[in-house]
């Protein structure tokens, strides 16, 4: 037994084994923001990465525009005849845009669920391993970004803030495996809309799982899922995807759809932070009294 | 200025995993195939075997450390098994005769061992269902490709810096 206590990289094996489970469990807890020293050091590595990818994005730009450049007759095409289309769809989204105002006014309702306010940023980083699929954005508390915001490209959501520091965020995306990572998101059928909770990733197909849509809404192929901004925290209307496939839950008293994502999780350069511009309802207050009591 | 050389070169490596990882199609290997890029760990394994023992075993703590806060925003992952694997390799390096094609087995096995040790941890706190079948297919082969080809172009370059130190520690 002596001799046990006498070996000495022994200990330090068990009382690193102890650490680690401690470290782990300590930053796996549910946390506000991410203490002062990881700030710090998130911030100047930051700094360097800042540095260094935006000479290397430019030279990744260039070799991208010269493949583009192979395609421009073709695209030139196809974009001129979706052209024709366009002016008449630019005109009647002019004339809904006014009659929205215009009704809002009416019925003295100024702030609405889907009203958000952009914020431009640019990745400097990714995590390598894959395991947890982070982005590292090159703006921060400094610019207003704060935990919880809706991250989104042009073609659609990708995922959420994680953490904010001064100057830089760590964006957690939606093909990341959290189970705390749930969006609430409408599908738009034809004249109703049916509401679910997008809930998990395929790995091997790229859907994100649609969970917990009653099981007699009509869901069909190709309808377009968008966020609700029923959650409290994103805006309504930002686009997600398409249903790809509609199964029965394995009880039966739900449905869920295959949604394939519009925005591409992989090839991202530019962000847009989304901030909410209808006013974030407190936990307390969403807690019924009675409940409160029990 | 040569003081500085030894951790300006790691974080080098450091950063350019994630910018690899960035730049690089996510489908480099075949769909479904995710290879990830060990520079950083392959840079520490040769540090401890062509330099300094005692120093590739702290950049590991350190380097494990920082990309812990950084990239996973867990800490203690890779802050246990960057160090683990470098002292293995001391362990390892007793038994066996060094020489290049040798130090670049090991540095494999090292590669092998942190993805393993990876994939446990993370089944262990529910980051992931892979099962062990798939995580071989589509994660430790593509990843061992990537790094070989990694370790062929670095191991010259990285073997007479570390040599360099080595002898300059001694002076």
């Amino acid at each position: 037994m002596p001799q046990f206590f006498l070996n000495k990289r022994l200990i330090i094996l068990l009382v690193s084994i102890i650490i680690l489970v401690a470290l782990i469990g300590f930053s796996l807890k549910e946390r506000e923001n991410l203490t002062w020293p990881e700030q710090f050091l998130k911030d100047t590595t930051g700094f360097i990465q800042n540095a260094v990818s935006s000479p290397v994005n430019y030279v990744a730009g260039f070799f991208e525009n010269v493949e583009d450049l192979q395609n421009t007759y073709k695209e030139n095409k196809e974009l001129k005849k979706r052209l024709d289309e366009l002016a008449r769809l630019e005109s009647e989204v002019q004339r809904l845009k006014k009659d929205n105002t215009e009704l809002r006014e009416i019925l003295d309702k100024k702030d609405s669920l889907s009203e958000f306010e952009p914020k431009q940023a640019t990745v400097i980083g990714r995590n390598p391993d894959r395991w947890h699929e982070l982005l590292i954005i090159n703006k921060g508390k400094n610019a207003g970004i704060e935990p919880n915001m809706a991250v989104i490209t042009s073609k659609g959501l990708i995922g959420k803030v994680k953490s904010s520091n001064t100057f830089t965020s760590t964006v957690q995306l939606l093909s990341s495996m959290d189970p705390t990572n749930r969006i609430s998101a409408e599908i738009q059928a034809k004249d109703q809309s049916f509401f679910g909770l997008i809930e998990g990733y395929d790995d091997k197909t790229g859907y994100l799982l649609l969970k917990r849509i009653p099981y007699d809404a009509k869901v069909e192929k190709g309808q377009n899922v968008i966020t609700s901004g029923l959650g409290g925290v994103f805006p309504k209307s930002l686009p997600i995807g398409k249903v790809v496939d509609v199964v029965p839950d394995e009880f039966g008293l739900t449905q869920t759809a295959y949604v394939k994502p519009g925005a591409d999780f992989y090839d991202i350069g530019h962000v847009m932070v989304v901030k909410r511009g209808a006013l974030q309802p407190e936990l307390m207050e969403m807690v019924d009294e009675k409940e409160e009591e029990l | 200025m040569r003081r500085f050389l030894l951790p300006l070169i790691l974080l080098a490596l450091f950063i350019g995993e994630s910018i690899f990882v960035q730049i690089t199609p996510h489908d480099l290997l075949g769909s479904e195939k995710i290879a990830v890029p060990r520079f950083l760990m392959a840079g520490l394994l040769f540090l401890t075997i062509f330099g300094s023992k005692k120093h590739g075993i702290l950049y590991g703590l350190l380097f494990g450390l920082l990309f812990d806060i950084v990239y996973v925003e867990i800490i203690g992952i890779y802050l246990f098994l960057f160090p683990l694997i470098a002292f293995i390799t001391t362990k390892l390096m007793k038994i066996l005769q060094m020489n290049i094609a040798m130090a670049s087995i090991i540095v494999l096995l090292g590669i092998t061992l942190l993805e393993a040790g990876v994939y446990q941890m993370n089944l262990l706190i529910h980051h992931t269902d892979m099962d062990f079948a798939a995580f071989l297919s589509s994660r430790l082969v593509p990843t061992l490709i990537l790094n070989v080809i990694f370790i062929i172009l670095a191991v010259y370059p990285l073997k007479r810096l570390f040599e360099k130190f080595e002898a300059s520690l001694n002076d």
